[in-house]
This record gives structure tokens, sequence and C-alpha cells, in this order.
């Protein structure tokens, strides 16, 4: 009798939390591509389509995710809004009208590689006898450019499976699983020595992004690694000896690499090349000052001015149509997604789950720094995706997948409290 | 585990910390930044239809440029007009980059709009219409001066009303004709300076208009000076170097009133002795040089003062104003008007009146004081000076029957040989609270500044009291 009050009161505190949300969520997304369906005459079918599309595919996700499994319904939500923000800014912006749609295409997907991640981690019992096989196949894929890639915008970093028509990014692919290995390496709070292996796979890792010249990728992995470390040992000399080792290696690099060079000199000013090596980072700077606070409005800003506005630069364009106050917003949307993140992370009862959990949330954050601070002028650029939100499907899938493995977990989190609330009743009604 | 928790926490901390900091820096250089950024040249949403552009009119409500029907820009029908007012009214290819219709753009597109008429326009379906931009500036005068500057020279005029800060005139030659531009970059057809706006862009030595500065630093340093006596010999050796006035004159013995008015290179290059480095400079930049001059309507590049003298001759050359030193000439315009103005410099107003779409005013352009730059005493002994330099010293032609012109010529050396003519100076106004106008005139190798510069400020000057009054 009791415990069944218990379990109805945390269900229905855990609905009205979620569903406010919800909604919310689901009339953002139905207005915006309705707006956009109605700004062509008579109307444009596929972003109408796309307007009921899109809110009942979140609808439906967060519903079906949420009976199957007890994962935390506000992650899920969140990850779909940011999903729901690229389609709905391709739609605007977009030159082709394929574009939204492979989005949303590659979008579903995800969906399915989330539903993946979620049975993946909550299926693997033992891991430790997987690491070794996972690191092998991980520098294969890493290599795999060198055979079936191309150069592609200064970095060799694609591979082509059907030509023209699909291409898959392996550095993307291999986030999740870099994490993993990772979080099974250091898990267990290991002496250095331990660690040893973990870690040169992971300089392994760097060494081949660089000669793929994706410093983005690159820096990304560095950087998850020494957080990853440095939460898993609390080793506080190794992590700082690590991180002065990447700055020497950044040092080196610039000396070494005159593309790097090239980087750095656009960085710092810009507007002395505006047409030729500026024009990109001009542009978006452009594009952020004429959206002004509220933005030229969906359908009114030129954000195509700005090349590569569908991907690196997705983040300027959505300041030019939404404006300055949308823009900080979609980045508190990220800082919602990274504490609940952390929670999840935190609530984990073994240390691999824990550090596997606090790698995706860790890495999710840093890529989002990377590219917000690239787009407006606070550092320098790197080509990293805006998680979610910029197009590309390898990298979307991949960022779904990650956030498949972090629902995974808490629903396995869940799970072990609902355990511990049974058994805390069960000695109370022994005790009484 | 514990400690692996204590560890999530801080560094999810830390990430949640640099996030708030990369919001505020983003959101603090947007704050600060976004209106530059888009009105950058290279900002093609200008030239698009997202939005009816806005008018521009002058002083008197003259149409100088306007969007017609079907979007196109359209600028005055007569060319020598469009001509005369092209840097100050600029291009829709932002050629040149000062000019309302770039500096402007965010007001006259719109695009800083509010909130209210955003939503307006977006429920009305209607096109969003930018603000109009009345300007201070005069198109008659402006056609006037650049049809009397001489023909085939380069050079600037800046008329200012010295009581207000309106900025009445702005002329740079060459010039170009906002219509006929063939594309983005230079083309054939104009000539490549021709974009640039000389009044505030030019930095000129200043030659002998820069005297004025000096002598309001002597006066400032001892009040007595003006009693002082020196002697013209038509040289002066001082350590390591010689000075020389201009033309071989030998003025003999003379006051500072009389040296001004004499335009005495030997006296001023001994004054500016007398002085010191740190005097001189410092009066200087009390009238302006080595500052930021970013007004809220445009900004002039920075004019220059020597910071530290390197030997006694870069001060005596200082004084004198050769050397080192380098002036816009809407800077000079705004030095003698502050004379004029009993020391008071204005701010420079180039906007008189922004309105909305709905005709409602959204800014007017009002008189505020920039800086007391020397005292009223001291203000009124440079008038006296500058009106003697007029009535019977090198600045004569300058002279407007009826009306008390006062001003002071300059002929700048640009070369250390005498093989380049001297860049033609004249910086003066009328002394009267009916007709407070200043002037600052450039003639590029023009010559003396007294027989070039002067005959052009006497026919700006008196233009300006005959059409505006």
């Amino acid at each position: 009798m009791r415990r069944a009050s218990v379990e109805n009161m945390r269900k229905a505190l855990m609905r009205s939390n979620t569903r406010l949300l919800l909604s919310a969520v689901m009339l953002f997304q139905f207005s915006a591509m309705l707006l956009i369906a109605f700004q062509e005459r008579p109307y444009d079918a596929q972003a109408l389509i796309l307007a009921a599309a899109i809110p009942a595919a979140t609808w439906l996700v967060t519903m079906l995710f949420g009976k199957i499994w007890p994962v935390d319904r506000a992650i899920v939500i969140l990850a779909m809004l940011l999903c729901s923000v690229g389609v709905i800014t391709l739609s605007d912006i977009a030159r082709a009208k394929s574009t939204p749609m492979t989005q949303a295409i590659y979008a579903a997907v995800g969906v399915g590689a989330m539903a993946f991640g979620i049975a993946f981690i909550r299926g693997l019992k033992s891991w430790k006898r997987l690491v070794a096989p996972a690191m092998v196949l991980c520098l294969l894929a890493l290599l795999s450019p060198w055979v079936l890639g191309k150069w592609q915008y200064g970095a060799r970093n694609w591979i082509v499976l059907v030509q023209d028509r699909l291409t898959i990014q392996p550095s993307e692919f291999m986030k999740p699983a870099l994490i993993l290995i990772l979080a099974a390496g250091f898990s267990g709070r290991p002496r250095f020595l331990k660690c040893v292996p973990t870690i040169a796979f992971a300089a392994l890792c760097c060494g081949v992004l660089l000669s793929q010249r994706d410093l983005g990728a690159l820096l990304l992995y560095f950087l998850t690694t020494v957080l990853m470390y440095f939460a898993a040992t609390s080793n506080w000399v190794v992590t700082i000896g690590g991180l002065g080792l990447g700055g020497a290696a950044a040092v080196i690099a610039y000396r070494a690499f005159p593309y790097v060079q090239t980087r750095v000199a656009i960085w710092k000013n810009p507007w002395i090349d505006p047409l030729e090596s500026g024009h990109q980072i001009v542009q978006a700077l452009i594009a952020i000052g004429s959206g002004g606070l509220f933005g030229m409005g969906l359908g009114l800003g030129r954000p195509r001015n700005i090349p590569l506005y569908h991907s690196d630069f997705i983040f300027a364009a959505i300041a030019e149509e939404f404006g300055l106050v949308f823009s900080i917003c979609l980045l508190a949307i990220y800082v919602l997604v990274i504490l609940r993140g952390m929670v999840v992370a935190m609530n984990a009862r073994t240390s691999f789950h824990s550090l596997a959990a606090f790698g995706i949330v860790a890495m999710l954050g840093l890529q989002t720094m990377l590219i917000v601070g690239g787009n407006t002028k606070l550092i320098p650029l790197t080509g990293v995706t805006l998680p979610l939100v910029s197009a590309g499907g390898s990298s979307l899938v991949s960022t779904f997948l990650s956030f498949g493995i972090l629902l995974g977990i808490s629903s396995l989190n869940a799970e072990d409290e609902a355990k511990d609330i049974e058994r805390m009743e069960l000695r109370e009604e022994v005790f009484s | 585990m514990r400690e692996l928790r204590g560890k999530i926490r801080l560094v999810g901390t830390l990430i949640v910390c640099l996030f708030i900091g990369l919001g505020a820096w983003y959101g603090m250089t947007v704050y600060s930044q976004g209106s530059v950024w888009a009105s950058n040249p290279y900002n093609q949403r200008s030239s698009g239809s997202t939005a009816h552009m806005g008018d521009i009119s002058d002083r008197d409500g003259n149409l100088l440029a306007h969007t017609a029907a079907d979007g196109t820009r359209e600028y005055m029908p007569n060319e020598n007009v469009r001509r005369a007012l092209s840097q100050t009214v600029g291009d829709q290819m932002g050629m040149s980059g000062t000019g309302v219709e770039n500096y402007y753009s965010s007001t006259l597109l719109n695009i800083s709009g509010s909130l209210v008429d955003r939503l307006r326009s977006a429920f009305s379906g209607a096109e969003r219409v930018g603000g109009s931009i009345q300007l201070t500036i005069d198109a008659e005068l402006t056609s006037y001066i650049a049809s009397a500057f001489p023909d085939g020279k380069k050079g600037a005029v800046c008329v200012i009303n010295y009581r207000t800060g309106e900025v009445l005139s702005w002329v740079s030659m060459p010039n170009y004709d906002p219509v006929d531009l063939l594309d983005g970059r230079a083309d054939d057809n104009v000539e490549d300076t021709a974009y640039l706006n000389r009044c505030l862009q030019g930095l000129y030595t200043p030659g002998s208009t820069f005297k004025i500065v000096t002598l309001a630093a002597a006066l400032e340093a001892d009040p007595n000076a003006l009693n002082q006596r020196f002697t013209c010999s038509g040289s002066w050796d001082y350590e390591g170097g010689k000075i020389v006035c201009a033309g071989g004159a030998v003025h003999g013995e003379l006051d500072l009133r009389t040296a001004l008015a004499e335009s005495c290179n030997v006296t001023f290059g001994k004054l500016a002795y007398q002085l010191g480095a740190e005097r001189l400079r410092a009066t200087a930049e009390r009238f302006g040089l080595n500052e930021n001059l970013k007004f809220g309507d445009f900004m002039i590049y920075n004019s220059a003062f020597p910071v530290s003298a390197r030997n006694v001759g870069g001060l005596v050359w200082a004084g004198v104003g050769q050397g080192e030193v380098l002036v816009t000439p809407m800077h000079m315009a705004m030095i003698a008007g502050s004379v004029a103005n009993g020391g008071m410099m204005m701010k420079p107003v180039l906007v008189k009146r922004i309105e909305n779409s709905l005709g409602i005013a959204t800014h007017t352009g009002a008189p505020s004081l920039y800086r007391q730059v020397t005292s009223a005493s001291v203000a009124d002994v440079i008038t006296q000076s500058m009106y003697q330099a007029v009535r019977s010293g090198t600045a004569s032609k300058a002279a407007i029957p009826g009306y008390t012109v006062c001003g002071k010529t300059g002929s700048a050396e640009t070369s250390d040989d005498k093989s380049v003519a001297t860049n033609a100076w004249f910086a003066g106004f009328v002394a009267d609270p009916e007709h407070p106008y200043a002037v600052a005139v450039v003639v590029e190798r023009g010559g003396a500044g007294g027989t070039v510069a002067a005959p052009i400020a006497q026919k700006a000057l008196k233009k300006a009291i005959e059409v505006i009054g």
C-alpha cells in the first residue's frame, strides 16, 4: 500500500517535470516550422510535413523511450529540441530543399542509434576483455581515410562509402568508442602505470588525427582524455603535466605548420583580409552583428553569405536569424543538458559508468565551446560541429549515440535507486 | 567513488562557468561591436531587398539619397552635386567606408530597429522601412565649394558651425560618382584615392596653421608673453640646425601678434624652444592631438604630435607645425572653431535628425561641449592675432568686406628638399555670433596658403553666410 503510493508520487513528479518541458518544446517546433512553411506562397509542403513530424517525433521518442527504459526524459527532450533547432534553421536558410530533409532523415537514424546506445550500455556486463580489440578497431577506423578518403577543406578525415552520396567521418563515430575505452581503462582508481596503455592509445588517436589535420577533433580527444584521467585518478601532477605537454605540442605545431599559423593570424585580425583568408569569420561576425538582439527574423536574414553557414558557422547563422537572446538561450540549453548529464555521472554506481557519462558530457561541453568560441572570434576557429545542430550525418548520429549511452546509464541509475527504495521500505517494514 | 564524484562536480562546475563566461563575452561583444560589424562595407545585406533603405537629406531637407519604388537607390540628379557629396553620402557598394550610406546602414535599414517595429512588419507583411537621416550638411554650399576648388588639385575643405559643432560642408577632392561604380573593386573610372574622405582621413602636415596651438601654449605658460619682443633676422641657428622664414623674409623686431599675422617661423621656433617639448605637447593634446577623435556621428583619424621631441630640431620645427606633426582638415577646422568660440571645442555633429519610418524623431543632434581647450582670454588674443593676419598679414585674401574674418595660412613642406610644392593650408573663421562659421582648407601641392587656400576659404565662408544666414 505504502510502497505503491511512493512509486506513484515518484512517477507523478517525473511526469509533471517533463510534461511542461515537452509541451513547450513541441509548441516551439510546430510554430517555427509553420512560420517557415507559409513563407512561400501558397505553402511549402515539405516544411508543413516537418511541422507535424518533428513535434510528433519528439513526443513519440520521449514517451516510447520513457516507457521502455526508465531514462531521464529531460535529456531526451532537450536532445530532440537541439536537433529540431538544427532542422528548423536548415529549413530556413539552406539553399537546397534536400538539406533539411536529409538532416531529418539522419536524425531518425540518430534516434535509432540512441536506442542502440541505451540497449548497448545496459547489456554491457563485462567490458574489461573488450577493451583491447576495441582499441585496435578504433585505430583502424581512424586510419581508414588514408585508404578510402580524400582531402576536403584542408583535412583528410572522410571516407567515401558511396561516391557523392554517402560519406562518413570516422573521427566522429570514434568519439563514443574513445570515451568508453577511456572509461574502462581509467575505472577503479588505477595507478598511473596501469593507465599507460590507455593513455598511449589516446595519444596514438591524436597522432592519427594530426596527420589528417583534423585539428578540432584532435583538440577534443586530447582535452576529453585529460579531463577523464583527472576525474578518475584525482592526480593533479599528471593532469597538469599532460596539459603542459599539450600546450608545448600546440606551440610546436604553431611553429611547424603554416596552416596553424594562418588560422591564428586570421583569428587575431580577420579584418586585414576580409575577402580572402578572413572571409569566413568576417562574414560570420557581420551576420551576428546584423542579427542584433532579436535577429533579422526567420527567413529575413541572409546568412548564406557566410561560407559553411550550415555546418561550422551554423551558430552565426542562428544568431543572425534569431538574434543574440535566442542564441544565448541555445547556450543555456547546452548548459542544462550538461548539468543533467553531470547528475547522471554522479549518480552512477560503478566508476566505469560514471566516467563514461562524465566523458560524454565533458566532450559535449568542450565541443560546443570550441565552435561557439570560434564563431564569435573568442578563440581561433577549429572545424567541429555544433552538437546536434550542425548539418552532417556522422556528427548527428554519433552525438545521438553518445546521448544514448548517457541515457542508458541514467536508466541504470534509476533502476538502482528504485531497488534502494524498495530495500529501505522492506527494512522499515521489518523494523516497525 | 566519492572522490570521483567530487572531481566530476569540480569539472562540471568549471565547464558551466566557462559557458557563462562564453555567453557573457559573446553578449558583451555583440552589444559593443555588433553595429560596427553590421556596418562593415563587406556587409552585402544593405544592398539587398530585405528592407527599404531610408532617405538621406541635407539640412534644408533636399534629398541626397532615396530608394525608388523598384528598390534601386537614387542620388541627386545633378552629377556635380552628386560628386561633391560623394564621400559624405557614400554609395551602395560601400566604397567610401565613412559615408553615411555605410556608416549608418543599420539605421537606414532599421537593422537595429525596435522589437515593436519588427513585430508590426512581421504581422502586416509589409516591407521593413528603414529610418531616414537628415544631415547638417548644406548641399548647395558643398557643391559650390567643390566647383570653386582648383581644377585637378587634390585636397579638402571643411566648414563647420563652431557654436553648435554642426558640419556644414565636407569637400574632398578628387571625388567620384556614386551611380557610376563598375564593381566592388578599384575601377579605372575613378582615381584610387577618390573614395577617401580627406576631411576625416587625410593626415597632413599642418605647417604654419599649427602656430595657433603654439601661440596658445605660450600664452598659457606666460600671460605676459604678449609684451615680449622677438627679433627675426630671417633665420635662426639652433643647436644642430637652422630655421628660416618663408620666402627669405626678414621680419625684424616684432611681438607675438605680429609674428602670427606675418607667420614668422623664427619667432615661433624660438617660442617652441622656450616652452619645451612637454608644455607644447600638453597644449597640443588638449586641442585633441594624439587622441581618438571618435564621436557619436563619425570618427576622425588621429592627429599626431610627437610624444617626445628627439632633438632640439624636432621641437623647433614642431612649433611651426612641421616635422612629425599631423592633423586632419576636420580637426583643424575644429581647432580654429574652438578659438572663435572662446576656447570651447564643440563636439562635431553630422546628423541633425533621425526619423523612423513613421516620421517620429528618434534622435536629434544637439550641441554639446567636447572640451574647453584653452581659456577665453587666450582664445581672445589668438582671435585678435588671426584678425590682424587677415587685415594686414599673410591671410589678407580671406577678407570679406563687412565681416570680421580671422585666419591663419600655412604652406607645409612635405619633402626635405624644395622639389615638391608645399601643401597650401588655411584655417579661419568669421568672428560673429550671427555667422559662426569656421573653415579649414588644404590644397595638396597647391603652393602658398595665402594665395591658394585663403581665396577658397573666403569663397566658402561668404557662401555659407549667404545660404545659411
